[in-house]
């Protein structure tokens, strides 16, 4: 709570997304259009919150199948073997790789997790106008948008596995169908975190001292 | 946005343009109802794959891994192990594996589990994928039966599955041989089957062979068709010099079954599936005739059966009829005797009836007759080098009267003595009788006589009247001379009278010869029995000296 502070809806004015003209905003909830290159004008993301609870929800029904499905199905010698993420860390674990197993751990079940948890702490607080922290919410929220994109790297493992491992009847590496639902949860919560608008939490303040 | 201000200054920028549109429910929402779409099919999907879930029994979880090992059918995943744990009693592991939807309808209590491994056998290597991809559980269907969740897993995968058509045999052998599970069954050396099994009996008398002919050669298996072991090779020494047979090379180093109507009979029905057969014990021995029906009889021989075996022949008329199947020895201790009860075995069809049999004539009905009429059983000689005894059943009409014993276990079949036997019992009588001759006194007396004789012949009196006799003779010669001249006319006459008197005498010797002397052989016959009963009389006197004053009496003390 440092004060007051002018904001450009307090101003009434709105920035376009697209070509970044700034113009008044009009009276009322009507839709607002750029007067220069015809775009939508919001002062807010449009229907924040509700996207963002869909696509958070979306990517906690993702995240089951995607812990419970084989990721990866290695064939060797004629033997399949799936794994599932957890099983692939426990596999890990039982062979006394821990840096291997701690990747693995942190970037495919632990940091999907994480996001989706702080996304919907700061949905709810959000919508209860809290004001409290705001700014190590905000922060919060940046830790998201950074992190979200390393949740990727199991799909990438994956991925390159499955192009590099094509030795015939020896060694080949299918992707599970978990690995889709990972990348699924992966791609929904990085949407989410985008259509979360961070201005909300500041937003209170407004109301607050008005 | 609904505190936006009504009087907003002009900063110079331009107004934005408005235009209405229709609030609806943002489309971002079909994000989860699609992914609780896939989610919720997901788990349909899971539950209804989820099949039923199975636990098997094996001795050792050898290459299997839970989680990982299949259950396969043809090669068709029908399942998966979930968990391997050791029984209570840790004597055997137990597997549960979850099967897939649908498989319960073919899980039957006929079902067979067992370990597919890698397996090196002499007639063949099996499973040699699973060196790579690990083992497995092969699965069985079998026959359709009551549902089951539970099995025991076989240790060694059966030969023969249920979707193999043919049909499944049961051979009953006296030993194994040579044979094994897998071992080939041969039709004129074309391999049409395997063995699929084998089991002593539980009294351990002999043992079961389970077979399996394939389809179509199954049909080829008649009521009358004969099995034999092929195992190895058959050398035969004949007058035609060495032969060697074998069925195939297979069979020299795991054994086999082959087998084959014999021609010379009309080909019977086919075979019904399980039917029993006799499994020979090689090619020569198919042409001996069997006969189902066997009988046994019980034989008590008093005398010493050294040379009977068991396997010894039974013979009637010289013709095999059946076998001895066991010599024993009884000590009877009220009688304080030994007997040797024999069993034997005959087989009945053997003897061909021809004629009718007249009504209610039954089998015990004729034998009765028959050993009224004189039907036992003797042991006899088989061969006088190697001292074997065979069982003869002969008529002897002269045999003392006796029946046949219905009473025990198998009827008694009563017997005579061994003509060696016989042969002895008369010979020691002889030997009995000779003993009883006064044979020193005779000596004595000879010698006594001997001596007198000498002493007459040594004596000076002799040598006088030999002398006298000398002179005698001379005189006489002279005399016979003057005779011979003389007297030798009427001497004819005389002679020519003598001949007809001793004509009429041998006349009369033949005579007396005739009438005379079998009365003699009675009389010396009488005067034997006569002291035969005597000295029974003395011997019992002996052990009974109290009868010479109680006399003989029915004393029923013993």
């Amino acid at each position: 709570m440092n004060g007051v502070f002018k904001t450009a809806r307090k101003a009434g004015l709105i920035s376009c997304h697209s070509c970044h003209l700034l113009c008044q905003s009009a009276k009322g909830s009507a839709q607002m259009r750029c007067p220069r290159c015809g775009d939508h004008l919001h002062d807010r993301k449009p229907n924040s919150i509700a996207r963002t609870w869909a696509l958070v929800l979306a990517a906690m029904i993702f995240y089951i199948p995607a812990n419970v499905l084989p990721i990866t199905i290695v064939i060797s010698l004629g033997k399949a073997q799936s794994d599932t993420i957890m099983s692939g860390v426990i596999y890990f674990v039982q062979t006394g790789m821990w840096p291997i197993a701690l990747v693995i751990f942190l970037a495919s079940v632990f940091v999907p997790l994480l996001k989706l948890l702080i996304l919907m702490f700061l949905l709810i607080s959000v919508q209860r106008k809290s004001s409290w922290r705001q700014q190590d919410r905000t922060r919060l929220y940046r830790l998201t948008e950074i992190i979200g994109r390393w949740s990727m790297v199991d799909i990438f493992v994956v991925t390159i596995l499955v192009a590099l491992v094509h030795l015939g009847g020896l060694a080949t590496i299918h992707a599970g169908p978990g690995a889709i639902f990972f990348g699924a949860v992966v791609v929904t919560t990085i949407f989410a975190a985008m259509s979360f608008d961070p201005r909300l939490i500041w937003d209170t303040e407004e109301v607050i001292h008005e | 946005m609904s505190n936006s201000k009504s009087d907003s200054p002009d900063l110079g920028v331009p107004q934005a343009d408005i235009r209405t549109r229709k609030r609806r429910i943002s489309i971002v929402w079909l994000v989860p109802l699609v992914a609780l779409a896939i989610g919720g099919w997901l788990v349909y999907k899971a539950l209804s794959e989820k099949g039923p879930t199975v636990t098997i029994t094996f001795k050792s979880a050898e290459g299997l891994e839970a989680g990982k090992t299949k259950i396969k059918y043809k090669d068709v995943e029908l399942g998966q192990v979930d968990s391997i744990v050791l029984s209570e009693d840790i004597s055997h592991v137990i597997v549960k594996a979850e099967m897939v939807k649908g498989s319960k309808n073919y899980l039957s209590q006929n079902t067979r589990f067992w370990v597919v491994r890698a397996r090196v056998a002499a007639g063949g290597v099996s499973g040699l994928s699973t060196l790579f991809s690990g083992a497995y559980i092969g699965l069985d269907p079998g026959k359709p039966g009551k549902t089951a969740t539970h099995f025991e897993g076989l240790e060694v995968p059966p030969v023969v599955t249920t979707d193999l058509p043919g049909e499944h045999f049961v051979l009953r052998a006296a030993s194994l041989g040579s044979l094994n599970v897998g071992a080939p069954v041969y039709f004129r050396r074309i391999e049409v089957g395997q063995v699929v099994g084998y089991q002593l009996d539980e009294d351990g008398q002999a043992v079961t062979v389970k077979v399996f002919v394939h389809d179509p050669h199954h049909t080829l298996v008649r009521k009358n068709t004969r099995f034999w072991n092929a195992s190895g090779l058959d050398v035969a020494i004949g007058a035609d010099g060495i032969r060697v047979d074998t069925e195939s090379f297979v069979t020299l180093m795991i054994g086999g079954i082959a087998f084959d109507t014999p021609a010379n009979m009309e080909p019977g029905e086919p075979a019904e599936a399980n039917e029993v057969f006799d499994l020979h014990k090689n090619r020569e021995s198919i042409s001996e005739k069997t006969y189902a029906q066997k009988k046994k009889w019980l034989l008590h021989f008093d005398s010493g059966v050294r040379g009977l075996t068991a396997g010894a022949p039974v013979e009637l008329q010289g013709i095999q009829m059946g076998q001895v199947l066991d010599v024993n020895l009884e000590f009877d201790v009220d009688k304080a005797a030994f007997s040797i009860p024999v069993l034997i075995e005959i087989e009945p069809d053997r003897v061909k009836t021809t004629g009718q049999l007249p009504e209610g004539a039954e089998g015990e009905k004729i034998m009765d007759y028959l050993v009224e009429k004189g039907m036992r059983a003797q042991l006899k000689t088989g061969s006088l080098i190697t001292g074997q005894l065979l069982v003869a059943i002969d008529m002897h009409p002269e045999a003392p009267p006796a029946k046949i014993n219905w009473e025990g276990r198998y009827p008694e079949l009563p017997t005579v003595p061994t003509a060696m036997e016989e042969l002895t019992a008369s010979l020691t009588q002889l030997l009995n009788k000779f003993e009883k001759l006064p044979i020193e006194q005779i000596g004595g007396d000879l010698r006594d006589t001997v001596a007198g004789a000498k002493r007459l012949i040594n004596s000076a009196e002799l040598q006088d009247s030999v002398t006298a006799l000398n002179q005698t003779l001379n005189q006489a010669q002279k005399f016979v001379a003057a005779l011979n001249t003389s007297i030798e006319p009427e001497l004819k006459t005389a002679v020519s009278n003598l001949n007809s008197a001793l004509v009429q005498a041998q006349k009369l010797t033949k005579s007396l010869n005739s009438n005379v002397a079998p009365q003699l052989d009675r009389t010396l016959k009488a005067l034997q029995e006569a002291a035969r009963s005597i000295k029974i009389l003395a011997a019992y006197l002996e052990r009974n000296p109290e009868a010479l004053i109680r006399g003989k009496g029915q004393s029923k003390r013993r």
